[in-house]
């Protein structure tokens, strides 16, 4: 484990400079560059607003605000695995012609997803902040601790699909089905409180299936932490639109610091799992015919 | 007499260093007749089938010291490509030893390491990396790979609008400017003019004036004869013949017929 954390230190250099070719690839051929990819998570947040004040009957003050903060993560966390599974074969001809150590390249595909969210991120706070007034909080202090679990978690993850992906091509494919059923899955558009309302239900309603899952989905707990350490607590409203009914009410729920733990020794574990299983994969799919 | 001869190597050993050694070096690749690479694949592997191993180098023994210029000759599929990539440590062998003292840079094949999307000055600077360079020491050996390459004014043109010629120029200048104990040449050269030809040809010779240890491996027995003095001849995975590279490449010759 130490031999293999000293040699990705070693070749450190390469890391970067992987990193920064990604990013010129990708903002390459337009002016604007960073301010297009803006645009994506923007106009996608601008549409589930929409829907989800006018459609759901969802009153809440700043609803979009809300959406982004769990959505950026959110996206990082996607393209970051997509980018990665394709990586291998993107760069199969080099790897089939020198050494060099090849986690170096859904690292560094990881790396340059996270230098956009983290611009992102940026982009928002000073969005929130200097535009929108929302009043500074504590918990904003934790954010780069969270941004640094996710990115760990991240990359193990991106390692292990990377390498599935050398071997069987087909893994991409399940890789951007099983990312579109998490997106539901996860408090994304909706907010954490009402599944949890839904385990507090009377008997015959009640469902606390959901709860216990949502604790278990990483991305749950991270789009949770987000909201809840840079935006102020929130009653979620919803009212059926055209229904006489009063409007259900979901109070807030405080952050359970616990689970900020529980993720930062989930993403070291995870990084450290996807390391180990890459270095024992790496050497079959440079053989690949 | 038997002490006599046994002797003369080591004397040789002893005043040039080892640069590479292979004993009994075996690589087998397993080649399976159903679809590998996707889903389906994997779960036809739970039924039986047919896996074929190929023996791309059959236990094959050589050394070579450093400062020697040594040619690979082979009919197609002799596992002379095989043989640089056990070198470049892109594969494991099977079974067998190989030590390899020194820095590798393989030439990499045309367009290879390169992004068609970013200019040539970019793409020195991940090549530069990947040989092994930090980026400073690519800063300042960047104005000699451009003159030697004689792109100064394409360098900052993406390499998609490059024809194979200056790709290959480029490839040849980073792998020239990287301090590498050990070169890696696999028949890449050929698609140069014949001016760049020369010019590879003279760079050649000037690294085996600085003690640097080549491989070379080519299907143009001129050029072989030419720059290498020691031919390894590589049939069908096994070495049939190590020795001076007339002789050998005459034998080749003869049995190619
Ligand atoms: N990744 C691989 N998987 C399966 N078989 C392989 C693989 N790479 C090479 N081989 C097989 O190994 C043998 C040797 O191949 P190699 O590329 O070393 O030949 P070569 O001497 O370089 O030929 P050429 O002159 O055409 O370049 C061939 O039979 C080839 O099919
Ligand atoms: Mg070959």
């Amino acid at each position: 484990m130490c031999t293999l954390i000293a040699e990705l230190w070693h070749y450190r250099e390469l890391l970067w400079t992987l990193v920064i070719r990604e990013l010129r690839v990708r903002y390459k051929n337009s002016v604007l560059g960073f301010f297009w990819s803006l645009v994506n998570p923007l106009v996608t947040v601008l549409v589930m607003t929409i829907v989800f004040k006018y459609v759901m009957g969802m009153r809440i003050a700043n609803y979009s605000a809300y959406v982004l903060t769990a959505y950026l993560p959110w996206t990082f966390f996607q393209f970051a695995l997509l980018d990665s599974s394709q990586t291998i074969l993107v760069y199969m001809q080099v790897i089939k012609k020198i050494y060099f150590p090849r986690a170096l390249l859904p690292l560094a595909t990881t790396l340059a997803n996270f230098i956009h969210f983290v611009l992102a991120m940026g982009v928002l706070l000073l969005y929130l902040y200097l535009y929108v007034g929302t009043p500074l909080q504590w918990g904003l202090l934790l954010v780069p601790l969270v941004m640094l679990a996710e990115l760990l978690m991240v990359m193990g993850l991106s390692l292990i699909v990377a390498c599935w992906n050398a071997f069987y091509e087909d893994v991409k494919y399940l890789v951007s089905v099983g990312l579109q059923l998490l997106f539901f899955l996860s408090p994304i558009i909706y907010f954490s409180e009402q599944v949890h309302h839904m385990s507090l239900l009377p008997d015959a309603y009640r469902e606390p299936i959901f709860w216990a899952y949502h604790l278990l989905n990483p991305m749950a707990t991270y789009a949770m932490a987000y909201r809840k350490l840079i935006l102020p607590p929130i009653t979620v409203v919803q009212q059926n639109p055209g229904l006489s009914a009063p409007p259900v009410q979901f109070p807030d729920m405080p952050l359970p610091y616990w689970l900020l733990g529980v993720n930062l020794l989930m993403a070291v574990s995870v990084s450290l799992l996807g390391l180990l299983y890459f270095r024992r994969k790496e050497w079959d799919f440079v053989e690949r015919p | 007499m038997a002490a006599v001869s046994e002797q003369t190597p080591s004397v040789k050993e002893a005043r040039t260093p080892l640069a590479i050694r292979a004993e009994k070096l075996t690589k087998e690749f397993r080649l399976t007749h159903q679809p590998y690479s996707s889903l389906k694949g994997l779960l036809l592997s739970f039924l039986p089938r047919r896996v074929e191993h190929i023996v791309a180098l059959n236990a094959i023994s050589f050394t070579v010291h450093k400062g020697e210029t040594v040619a690979i000759i082979g009919q197609n599929g002799s596992g002379k490509s095989t043989l640089l990539g056990l070198i470049a440590r892109v594969y494991r062998p099977t079974s067998g030893r190989l030590e390899v003292y020194g820095r590798v840079a393989p030439l990499l094949e045309l367009g290879a390491g390169f992004h068609p999307d970013l200019t040539g000055l970019e793409n020195i600077y991940f090549n530069g990396v990947i040989l092994g360079l930090t980026r400073k020491q690519i800063s300042e050996r960047l104005e000699a790979i451009i003159r030697f390459a004689e792109l100064e004014n394409y360098i900052d043109a993406p390499v998609r609008t490059y024809s194979s010629g200056m790709l290959m120029r480029l490839g040849f200048a980073v792998a020239a400017h990287v301090d590498a104990d050990i070169l890696l040449v696999d028949e890449v050269l050929a698609v140069g003019d014949a001016h760049f030809q020369q010019k590879c040809y003279r760079k050649i010779r000037e690294f085996q004036q600085e003690g640097r240890t080549i491989l070379f491996v080519s299907h143009d027995m001129d050029a072989v004869r030419q720059i290498a003095p020691r031919a390894l001849w590589l049939d069908k995975g096994i070495l049939r013949a190590d020795g001076d590279s007339d002789t050998v490449v005459t034998q080749y010759l003869a049995s190619t017929g």
